[in-house]
């Protein structure tokens, strides 16, 4: 109901939806999972990590997850409807570099969830002796 | 005020792409409930007002930008939420209270007392 009444309010959204995730799609291999309602985002990259803002209004921050696997972040939650129904949502992005999950900071503030992971350090370069025989 | 005499800031808050929020209204006996989701809005930038029997709101988002970080998806606009209510003559205008919580607004709009339900005691005649 949310994103059709988007539609009317603004008949262009389906397309700049479409141009804004297309080279994203195309050059960082991201893709997405949506499951009904899922929360708007903004995603930021450097090289120190990955930063993450997404609207989360009227949603218990109990009810939140962040997750890191690899160079997969997924957004999970619970968001109560206005006729008492729970609808579950999962977001995730594929990102071209790993994360380190320890180091994750996540906090809400005003609705917005503001997710913070660094990249995994590189791990060192080794050089392989190799044995003449 | 002339545009040409706007400054940058200014013309960006003009140029605000202008939406209507998600909002609920839910009912109990003493009042109405009126929800509405402004997701990125803080407090300051809530701008509540009453006319005759018009409640108006108007708000802008803040999106927060992170400093050498290059956006790579972006789906959260800078906005502005607008929205009017015609309340209904069994509110009690006076007595509206907002909160403001996780990213909603919460209107309390107290019913009048006489359109409140009451029970009726019967007499034995």
């Amino acid at each position: 109901m949310r994103a059709y009444l988007n539609t009317i309010n603004n008949p262009w959204r389906v397309f700049d939806e479409l141009v804004s995730e297309f080279p994203y799609d195309l050059f960082n291999n991201a893709w997405r999972t949506r499951t009904g309602y899922s929360p708007r985002v903004n995603v930021w990259e450097s090289d120190k990590g990955v930063a993450v803002e997404a609207e989360v209004a009227g949603i218990d921050p109990d009810k939140l997850e962040v997750a890191v696997d690899a160079n997969v972040l997924t957004l999970k939650g619970e968001k109560e409807r206005a006729d008492g129904s729970r609808n579950e949502f999962q977001r995730s992005f594929n990102l071209p570099f790993e994360l380190d999950n320890e180091g994750i900071k996540a906090t809400v503030k005003n609705g917005m969830l503001t997710v913070l992971i660094p990249r995994k350090a590189a791990a060192e370069k080794r050089k392989i002796a190799i044995e003449k025989l | 005020m002339s545009l040409i005499k706007k400054n940058e800031p200014e013309v960006q808050k003009m140029n605000r792409q202008e939406v209507t929020p998600v909002s609920r209204v839910d009912e109990t006996d003493d009042a109405f409930t009126l929800t509405l989701e402004l997701p990125g809005v803080t407090e300051k930038d809530i701008d509540l007002s009453l006319e005759e029997r018009t409640l108006s709101v108007t708000a802008e988002n803040t999106v927060e930008t992170f400093k050498d970080y290059t956006l790579v998806l972006s789906e959260i606009p800078e906005m502005r939420y607008r929205a009017a209510f015609e309340l209904p003559e069994r509110v009690d205008t006076a007595g509206i209270k907002a909160a403001h919580k996780n990213g909603l607004l919460i209107l309390t709009l107290p019913k009048r007392e006489e359109v409140k339900p009451r029970r009726i005691a019967i007499t034995a005649g």
